[in-house]
């Protein structure tokens, strides 16, 4: 016991704030995996609707989607697709139709789907991590 | 003692970890969880709990929809992910408001608000004043160290170094193990990899504090914690 060894840590995507990461689950890296497996079962139905009320010009169900999967953001430590969704959030309030939020929202739709591939990736790389804890 | 309560949300993520809360907490008895209110509702009519978590935005109806129509008043926390719900929350006299997503710290100090909890915990932190010492084993034998001895103790991986004024003792333990056992009065947590003793604080900057010359990092999660254990005058 005489030498002293690193801690094991896992580093995360540099989009992924850490420490968001580290207040809510500390360095359970096993949970932090099922968290992420849980939100990515979950992505594509929570950001289809999305899309399906953009799609439909339905401002008031494009709002509403919008806030039910702002907080995974969160929950993930992606900050910035955290504040996007806010920021689309609040523009639907404003809006008097769906035109008004056309350009801000290519950029939101690219912005979330940049952060499921973030996900997954950081899935896999945890898993693999958790499964070697060597 | 052990509250019931049902959670209900209608994002699986937030479900799942308010649940996985619940159930670290020890206080709480987690009877459902319910993606919609006409679900909850169903329940809350044949069943009688404690404690409701409720998201308040949901498909159908909404969180104050539920508060409108269920018969009893059992005790309710607000999770949202909208500030802006405080003031309907303060009209309906909920006990606290968590802004999702929250730490557990956050967790537990809304349901220290509840006061059959704030009731457990003021016992338990009364047991714990009678512990000023722990035993670690290393090098083959049992050590006592006194808690008034330590100054913090260091994570190395699987290991954890407990370092006193005179000597450092390594022994096969986690951080996060020993968050749970170490006296809450005179250690706390202030990054992953630390805990400290609060009585060998030389002093504080912006992002760390140092012991005994070692400056030890806080982390953005546990330093408000840190500040209001402090006796800042």
């Amino acid at each position: 016991m005489g030498s002293e060894t690193l801690p094991k840590q896992f580093i995360f995507n540099e989009k992924m704030d850490k420490d968001t990461l580290y207040g809510l689950y500390t360095d359970d890296f096993v949970y932090i995996e099922e968290i992420f497996a849980t939100t990515l079962q979950h992505f594509d139905a929570d950001f289809g609707a999305v899309q399906l009320a953009y799609e439909n010009g339905n401002v008031e169900d494009l709002k509403r989607s919008v806030h039910k999967i702002k907080p995974t953001f969160g929950f993930m430590g992606l900050l910035e697709a955290q504040a996007l969704c806010k920021n689309l959030e609040d523009e639907c309030v404003r809006a008097a139709s769906i035109h008004d939020i056309t350009k801000g929202y290519i950029h939101f739709k690219n912005t979330l789907l940049e952060a499921k591939d973030i996900i997954q990736s950081e899935y896999l790389r945890l898993k693999a991590f958790n499964a070697n804890p060597l | 003692m052990n509250l019931t309560c049902i959670i209900v949300e209608d994002l699986q993520v937030a479900a799942d970890y308010l649940n996985r809360c619940c159930e670290k907490s020890g206080q709480l008895s987690v009877k459902g969880h319910f993606s919609a209110v006409p679900e909850a509702l169903e329940f809350l009519n044949s069943n009688v709990v404690d404690l409701i978590f409720l998201d308040v935005e949901m498909p159908g109806a909404t969180g104050f929809d539920l508060l409108d129509q269920i018969a009893y008043s059992p005790k309710v926390i607000l999770t949202t992910s909208k500030p802006e719900y405080a003031f309907d929350a303060f009209e309906y006299n909920v006990t606290d408001f968590l802004k999702k997503p929250f730490t557990y710290q956050r967790f537990l100090d809304a349901l220290k608000k509840i006061p059959q909890v704030a009731a457990d915990v003021t016992e338990n932190t009364i047991t714990e004043t009678g512990i000023d010492h722990i035993f670690i084993k290393s090098d083959g034998k049992l050590i006592r160290l006194n808690n008034e001895d330590i100054l913090y103790i260091e994570s190395m991986g699987d290991y954890v170094k407990f370092v006193t004024g005179e000597k450092k003792y390594i022994t096969h333990n986690t951080i996060k193990n020993l968050e749970e056992k170490v006296s809450k009065q005179s250690f706390i947590k202030v990054h992953r990899s630390y805990i400290i003793n609060i009585d060998k604080i030389s002093n504080i900057r912006e992002n760390g504090l140092f012991i005994s010359g070692k400056e030890i990092p806080i982390s953005k999660a546990h330093k408000q914690e840190v500040l209001k254990r402090l006796n800042i005058i």
